[in-house]
């Protein structure tokens, strides 16, 4: 299974100017300020869940841009329902990535509830128009790129080793800076 | 005019665009006059939290977002109150329908009427009951205005009869 930076960098390389990011609470909210990202950032940290339905409100609101929403399998398996809000919002412009590792990564690791959840299979249940999972680095560079092009809302399931040794460094700006930087 | 529409006028003076909603009985005939807007975006979630994020979303992107909900959704809602709406500084403004208070009698909805304006008063949130007596598109948009003026939130509590 790949860690976690090559792919939060991967994907990085292929976001332009004209996308927007948004961030739930943990790792890849950490990494990011420390990364030259090309497009507007808004990261999370706290309000688990809040991310989908926030890149939601983004792409509705600016349709000219392409909305990433980075989500944690923790954080939607507490409200799984935004997938069904966003199938019925149809919005072409938003593609959610969900980093599947198992474990609530920012509050010390601890294990999910032990179900094998079939992610993908929930996107497709709750109408989510484009479905794919990843694994590795290349298959999240053509998969970015399908779901990009997809024309309906894409979600990715990208499955992320957890290491509990990993050095993440911590969250570096403050709300209000976020907030401020967040310029469409 | 009706108190629904004037509600919905207030909605467009706002320049609100785009509003996110769960449904009760009359937040459902609010989110209907709504509908009949070309100004205004309905957005159907399936919970009261998801509103939140989708407002404060359109908000970050240059438009207003507003949410419609029951009390009991907004009392679903501290979590991401306290940790997107307030954390951040974001516009958010409620319009609530007050199920169970003395104008409300049912029974199931009595519980919910007791602790709304004990818990919002607890939460911080500034809020009013709308004044049916008075202009209410003119409640609407000084609501939203204060919220973008505050970089908060602000809830309005309506009622059945507000409607009419």
């Amino acid at each position: 299974m790949t860690a976690r930076k090559p792919l939060l960098d991967a994907l990085v390389a292929m976001l332009t100017s004209r996308d927007a990011l948004v961030s739930c609470l943990g790792a890849n909210a950490r990494y990011l300020p420390h990364m030259t990202v090309p497009c507007p950032v808004f990261a999370l940290c706290d309000a688990m869940g809040a991310t989908i339905p926030l890149g939601l409100g983004i792409a509705l609101q600016r349709p000219d841009r392409h909305v990433v929403a980075l989500e944690g399998d923790g954080s939607l398996l507490m409200s799984p329902n935004v997938l069904a809000t966003v199938a019925a919002a149809a919005p072409p412009n938003l593609t959610m990535l969900l980093w599947v590792n198992g474990r609530y990564e920012s509050s010390g690791g601890q294990a999910l509830p032990a179900a094998a959840v079939d992610w993908a299979a929930l996107g497709r249940a709750a109408g989510v128009g484009h479905v794919a999972s990843v694994g590795d680095v290349a298959g999240l560079r053509e998969a970015f790129t399908r779901a990009r092009a997809a024309g309906v809302p894409a979600l990715i399931v990208v499955a992320v080793a957890f290491d509990p040794d990993e050095a993440i460094p911590p969250y570096s700006e403050r709300p209000d800076e976020i907030r401020a930087r967040f310029r469409l | 005019m009706t108190g629904l529409e004037q509600i919905v006028a207030g909605l467009e003076a706002a320049q609100v665009s785009i509003v996110a909603s769960v449904p009760d009985t009359w937040i459902g005939r609010l989110m209907a006059g709504v509908r009949l807007s070309p100004r205004l975006r309905a957005v159907d979630v399936a919970r009261e939290e998801e509103a939140v994020a989708v407002a404060c979303g359109a908000n970050l992107a240059g438009g207003r977002g507003a949410v419609l909900v029951q009390n009991a959704g907004l009392l679903n809602c501290g979590g991401v109150l306290a940790g997107l709406v307030e954390l951040y500084r974001l516009p958010c403004f409620f319009i609530v329908s007050l199920r169970g208070d003395h104008r409300d009698p049912v029974y199931y909805h009595a519980p919910k009427g007791r602790v709304t304006e004990e818990t919002l008063r607890a939460w911080r949130l500034p809020h009013a009951r709308a004044d049916r007596r008075g202009d209410l598109a003119a409640q609407v948009k000084q609501g939203v205005d204060f919220c973008v003026e505050s970089r908060g939130p602000f809830v309005l509590l309506i009622s059945g009869e507000d409607l009419a």
